[in-house]
């Protein structure tokens, strides 16, 4: 039987394999895999515990929402990534320490 | 007050009398080198001349003028400018003049050709004023300031030829050995106005004066309401004589003078006979109240030793112008000695007779310097022309020259018919009395001063009877005919002048009594000494038996080359021949002393002073580097630390904003987790 803790777990480890991607990874891209996965994480987290919510199923509904932005605010990350690599030839975090243009 | 009262015609001869030097000094001076006749200074001299013996024919046994401004004023007491006119100033200034004018007149004619002629008369005109102001003015205060100008005016005179070394050294020592007297001088100025809070000669020493008054009684001296210690009279009457023996070269001072004859010779002549060495016997005439029993014996003992002291030098020397020099020491002698027994009208007599044929004799010495000078120049040779043994048999040459130095040679043996005969027996025989009322060893002093006369007729006799009688020693030497000529007529003519005055007939009626001399009556005796009358008759008729007698040992010796011995080696002959050692001795003693003592004292101040200073030094660097290291290793190590420090921990915290975003995201991760902690177990 599959509880809402295993998924919470599922959910956690998700979470923090994002949290690792970004902090760790030496590639913007992969860093932002790393915040989508973190995205689902939650995600998992909304539609696991939508269930307790079976008039309105908000849960889900806000899923869908997330899923939606994270979609956008991915297509606008790769923009920005796109624009980085263009004035610095890297997407390396580490070699992208000035504040200024 | 006095400067208002009009001033006489006698106070403005004599001011006259002073001022046409100054006045041929400073026309002297502003002409520079044009100035080669020295008229002026010949033309101020006989104006001088004139006015003196105007002032000396109003004063002479006339009333005493005493004329002065006031000055300046320190405190309450004032200072004055003055002149003051009595019997012994009068004397003086026309003896000054007198002398001064012959030299003058000399002058011309002897320094002729001299390159430095200009400075000649310069120095002569500053020399003849400070000498006039020196017996004219009429405090102490002006004594000394003419006194010093006195003794610099000789300074220069007899460095004239200064590229001359012997020269340099004689001006220097001359110099040198005043400022010792000097020194005395104004010592015993400070004592007197210590004593008297005045410097005015009037007030101090006159009929009324302050010193007459002022009493000793042995314990203290009491002046209107002062008084000192008693032995402060002595000390200022010592300190006084000091200054005297330096200018009148007296033992052991006397060592200048003969050096002193590196001057031209006409300066010789003065500053021996009438200015100068004078100084010192007429400063102690001038003062002579201030004297007590203990100084006069002093000056009577110096002056009888140093007469005889010249006199037994004088017998060896060589050098023409050397014996002269010594005939003055030992003459300065007489003089002492007649300050000393109180016989201060027999002090100024001798000092006028000596000035004349003493001045004669420099003279003449010099006309034969000339001449044997002129002789090296026509016959280019070389020898020395002060030197006597190169002399001899001169009166054949310069008749006229003879004739004059033998009145004076004669005049200084004090023979009869000239006047060095009646002032000197003047002292002789004062002496003698004098020496009645003294203790029996005190005989000493007559008898020190009749031999040094018998001395005396000796080597002047010597002097003349080498120079010119017997053979031209020159001709003889050189093995060539020499023709020698007659000094120049201007040259003779003040010595005929002079000559007057040596003898009997100008001071005298009488030839043979020296009481009847009108210059001694013109002084009242301050001690009278009972007349004794053999000494009358005895000593003089003594004294010119022993001098002819001398004479002709002198002259057999020396005219005929009768001369006893061979060869001169005798321990007395050296001794008296190298001057007592008295050069030697002071080289020895005191200059080598002195140099040996700066010596130490330089390897003193060296080694001690310096090495104190050096060490010290050496220690406050020493502190310096510690202070410096103190300073730069923990002040500023303390600054330099809490710079560093947050220097560092800057460079710490800097290394964790190094633009990296992960690192960022991390750290806020980890502060998230801690406040999600720490909050979590608070609330």
């Amino acid at each position: 039987m599959i509880t809402l803790a295993h998924f919470v777990i599922v959910s956690a480890i998700l979470f923090s394999i994002g949290l690792y991607a970004v902090l760790a990874k030496k590639n913007a891209i992969l860093i932002l895999v790393g915040i989508e996965l973190m995205i689902n994480a939650a995600v998992l987290n909304l539609v696991a515990f939508g269930r307790y919510d079976g008039a309105l199923y908000g849960g889900q509904t806000f899923a869908l929402f997330a899923i939606v932005l994270a979609a956008a605010a991915v297509a606008v990350a790769l923009a920005i990534i796109l624009n980085v690599y263009k004035h610095y030839k890297s997407i390396d975090p580490d070699d992208i320490n000035e504040l200024k243009d | 007050m006095d400067h208002l009262n009009p001033i006489s015609p006698t106070v403005s001869a004599a001011l006259i009398v002073l001022l046409a030097p100054l006045l041929a000094f400073i026309i002297t001076v502003v002409s520079g080198k044009r100035m080669k006749s020295g008229l002026p200074a010949v033309l101020a001299m006989a104006i001088s001349l004139l006015a003196a013996i105007f002032v000396f024919a109003n004063i002479w046994n006339e009333e005493v003028i005493h004329q002065q401004i006031p000055w300046f004023t320190v405190g309450s007491n004032t200072f004055t400018l003055g002149i003051i006119l009595n019997n012994l100033s009068a004397i003086m200034v026309v003896l000054v003049c007198v002398i001064a004018l012959p030299v003058h007149i000399y002058s011309m004619v002897y320094m002729k050709d001299d390159g430095g002629i200009h400075r000649y008369w310069m120095y002569l005109s500053l020399f003849c004023f400070a000498m006039l102001g020196l017996v004219l003015v009429d405090s102490l205060l002006l004594m000394y300031m003419a006194w010093e100008l006195v003794g610099f005016a000789s300074y220069l005179l007899i460095g004239f030829w200064f590229t001359k070394t012997a020269a340099v050294k004689a001006n220097k020592k001359a110099f040198l050995i005043n400022r010792i007297g000097d020194l005395g001088f104004l010592i015993g100025i400070a004592i007197l106005y210590t004593q008297f809070h005045t410097l005015d000669l009037v007030a101090l020493f006159g009929e009324e004066g302050l010193v007459k008054q002022a009493i000793n009684d042995g314990n203290s001296w009491y002046s209107a309401g002062e008084s000192m210690p008693a032995e402060w009279l002595t000390i200022a009457g010592i300190s006084f004589f000091l200054g005297a023996m330096a200018k009148s070269a007296q033992f052991p001072f006397h060592i200048w003078l003969p050096d002193a004859m590196e001057g031209p010779t006409a300066v010789s002549s003065l500053i021996h006979a009438a200015t100068m060495v004078a100084a010192g016997v007429f400063m102690l005439v001038r003062i002579s109240p201030l004297f007590d029993s203990q100084v006069l014996l002093l000056i009577a003992s110096i002056g009888a030793f140093t007469a005889f002291m010249a006199a037994s030098i004088a017998l060896t020397q060589n050098d023409i112008k050397k014996i002269l020099a010594f005939s003055t020491i030992s003459q300065l002698g007489f003089m002492m000695v007649a300050i000393g027994i109180g016989q201060y009208g027999a002090a100024i007599f001798h000092l006028v007779t000596h000035a004349f044929f003493k001045c004669l004799l420099f003279l003449s010495a010099g006309a034969v310097i000339h001449e044997m000078h002129h002789l090296k120049e026509k016959y280019q040779l070389d020898f020395d022309a002060q030197d006597i043994r190169n002399m001899g048999g001169l009166r054949k040459f310069m008749p006229w020259t003879f004739r004059l130095t033998l009145v004076a040679a004669l005049a200084l043996a004090g023979l009869p018919l000239t006047a060095g005969y009646l002032s000197k027996d003047a002292i002789l025989i004062y002496t003698f009395e004098w020496s009645e009322w003294q203790s029996g060893y005190w005989k000493i002093v007559p008898i020190a001063l009749f031999v040094t006369s018998a001395l005396t007729a000796f080597y002047i006799g010597r002097l003349v009877f080498k120079v010119f009688f017997g053979k031209f020693r020159l001709e003889k030497l050189l093995q060539k005919h020499l023709h020698v000529q007659e000094a120049p007529k201007w040259m003779l003519y003040p010595m005929f002048f002079l000559t007057l005055g040596a003898l009997f007939a100008f001071f005298s009626y009488n030839p043979l009594v020296f009481e009847d001399a009108w210059l001694l009556k013109g002084f009242e005796l301050t001690e009278t000494l009972q007349r004794v009358n053999i000494y009358h008759t005895v000593v003089p008729a003594a004294i010119n038996s022993i001098s002819v007698v001398v004479i002709f040992i002198a002259w057999r010796w020396y005219a005929r080359g009768k001369y006893p011995v061979e060869k001169l080696t005798g321990v007395w002959y050296r001794f008296s021949e190298s001057q007592w050692y008295f050069n030697m001795l002071y080289d020895r003693v005191i200059v080598k002393g002195l140099i040996e003592t700066s010596r130490f004292f330089y390897a003193f101040d060296r080694a001690v002073v310096d090495g104190i200073v050096n060490r010290s030094g050496a220690m406050v660097r020493l502190l310096a580097n510690l202070s410096q290291w103190l300073d730069r290793n923990v002040v500023d190590g303390l600054v330099n630390g809490v710079g560093k420090l947050s220097f560092n921990l800057g460079g710490i915290l800097r290394g964790s904003r190094k633009g990296k975003v992960q690192y960022y995201l991390l750290s806020m991760l980890f502060f998230l987790l801690i406040v999600l902690l720490v909050g979590l177990n608070l609330f």
